[in-house]
């Protein structure tokens, strides 16, 4: 399948006077192959520039930034990248199946097989009986699904997540991580989460890479000890690991006040 | 987060609307009884303005104000003799005519000037200048210009309602959602799919706000150009009724004007905005 390669990532901004602002320095990792990789660091650190990057809106100064796939010749390539965005960022007017046949028109799957995705993707995040439902009448944690399964839908080598929680309710949170988690399992899918919560990290990534605040560099890379199946946030073994990486972020915030 | 969670299990796990963690779409309420309500408001206004419009005929002779059943009665007669379609059939089409022309000049010009600054200081002053010209101007001009003919009476319909039918199409691309663009361009959407299925449906509502505000204008402004220039049309009628010093006449072919506005509002309109909306669920709790 594939994974995301940074190597040395350098990127600067320019400051309102005019003199550079350095937001990501020297940056190299790569992202989990068939795995979710968390990406953690203080709000404002340069996570999103860095999603940016990946998907091609922003430039590097320095480094690369690719995505290494294992495709053979002649094969359809698969789009590289799908998003699922922090609000879910749907087309309202349409109903739930067209929002996501909005995507497969975009990235040109032949239409003989959308429908054949339809039903595998809306089933699995749980929304077959709302296919034909407008997003408006559905709660935030639905159209948040409906978000995941349009990135999903286009069958990307890399998912792309930005905070896609963050704006949800605990419970709903909790509950989307859980299957959300799950799925990426289940489709031994490739994809690289962008947030702030530690335990949400700690929960969701196979890899953890910690960025330290502006200008991030990696503080930390941490494996996961727990196969997806084995974390549960009441069980120890989880707990501890939790706290190892919140030890790791607080003396981030220390150091840098 | 703490306080989040606290606070759905502090009422007694059942979610509000907004928090709704669970997996049941929202049901509308009763919307018909809603529906019922809300039309009885309406006629009720409608039957005090009839009131009102008798009471005052207590202070006034019938000739300066007739009373409410006469004038209707010579809506009914403008009605049987067919007259009123004859005039109403020639200013509708007027109004429609001039309406179209406008549309196709503000509708890209409105998406231009939300689109680029440039174009947009360029327009601007023209557009802002012809929103402050009365359309009896117009309507004067178009009919010096171009004499008493079909043309004038298009032209100055257009003329009057395209600034601001600009002005509401102009902000309303403004006000589109740049996150959707940024995820239509993520999924490589193409140009057209961009306008068609992300632009223009948000586009939508202020179109049919503008035809509202526009229709009212558009009539403003024709029965001018027939009051001065036509021999046929509601404005001619109305100004012929003038000149005989029929209040009851003038009155009478208002009426007609407004049955027909509206039927046009709340029929036409009313359903077109109604069968394109029907993505958005009525939400009008904060109005009460």
């Amino acid at each position: 399948m594939a994974y995301v390669h940074i190597d040395r990532a350098v990127k600067y901004f320019s400051r309102e006077d005019g003199s550079p602002l350095k937001v990501l320095d020297d940056i190299s990792f790569d992202t989990k192959e068939y795995g979710i990789t968390a990406l953690l660091g203080p709000s404002g650190c340069g996570k999103s520039t860095l999603l940016n990057i990946i998907t091609g809106l922003e430039g590097l100064d320095h480094g690369r930034v690719e995505i290494i796939s294992d495709t053979e010749d002649g094969e359809r390539a698969h789009p590289q990248l799908g998003y699922v965005f922090q609000d879910p960022r749907l087309l309202n007017w349409k109903r739930v199946e067209d929002n996501l046949k909005f995507a497969l028109k975009g990235m040109e799957v032949p239409a003989d097989e959308w429908d054949e995705r339809l039903d595998k993707y809306l089933s699995l995040v749980g929304l077959t009986d709302f296919r034909k439902q407008f997003p408006l009448y559905l709660s935030g944690g639905m159209r948040q699904r409906v978000g995941l399964a349009r990135g999903l839908v286009i069958e990307p080598q890399v998912l792309l997540m930005d905070e896609p929680y963050s704006k949800l309710d605990q419970l709903t949170a909790r509950q989307l991580r859980e299957d959300t988690l799950q799925i990426c399992s289940r489709l031994k899918q490739t994809a690289l989460l962008v947030t702030h919560d530690v335990e949400e990290s700690a929960y969701m990534g196979d890899r953890i890479v910690i960025f330290s605040a502006r200008p991030a560099r990696i503080a930390a890379v941490y494996e996961n000890p727990l196969r997806s199946s084995e974390r549960d946030t009441d069980d120890m073994r989880f707990i501890e690991f939790k706290k190892e990486v919140l030890e790791t972020i607080l003396n981030l915030v220390k150091e840098g006040a | 987060m703490a306080k989040q969670e606290e606070l759905a299990l502090g009422t007694g796990g059942v979610a509000t609307p907004d928090v709704d963690p669970g997996q049941g779409p929202r049901k509308p309420v009763s919307v018909f009884a809603e529906a019922g309500w809300d039309v009885s408001l309406r006629v009720g206004s409608i039957v005090a303005l009839i009131v009102a419009w008798w009471a005052m005929g207590l202070f006034f002779p019938p000739a300066l104000v007739p009373r409410p059943w006469e004038t209707f009665a010579e809506v009914g007669v403008i009605i049987k003799t067919g007259e009123f379609y004859h005039h109403m059939g020639n200013t509708l089409w007027r109004v429609f005519v001039g309406f179209g022309l406008a549309m196709v000049v503000s509708t890209p010009l409105g998406i231009i000037m939300g689109s680029f600054r440039n174009q947009e200081s360029f327009f601007e002053p023209p557009v802002i200048l012809g929103l402050t010209m009365p359309g009896l101007i117009w309507a004067l001009l178009m009919l010096m210009v171009f004499g008493i003919k079909e043309i004038s009476a298009y032209l100055a319909v257009a003329v009057t309602i395209s600034p601001m039918l600009t002005i509401s199409i102009w902000q309303g691309t403004k006000s589109i959602d740049k996150d959707l663009i940024d995820m239509s361009t993520a999924f490589h959407a193409s140009v057209y799919s961009k306008l068609v299925d992300v632009i223009l449906p948000q586009l939508v509502s202020h179109i049919l706000a503008a035809i509202r505000y526009g229709l009212g204008l558009a009539w403003k402004v024709i029965v001018l150009v027939e009051g001065f220039g036509f021999s046929n049309g509601v404005g001619y009628q109305v100004m012929h009724q003038f000149d005989l010093f029929s209040v009851k006449g003038v009155l009478a072919w208002a009426i007609t004007f407004l049955i027909v506005m509206i039927f046009l509002e709340f029929g036409v309109v009313g359903v077109l905005e109604r069968s394109v909306t029907r993505w958005r669920p009525r939400v009008e709790a904060w109005r009460r």
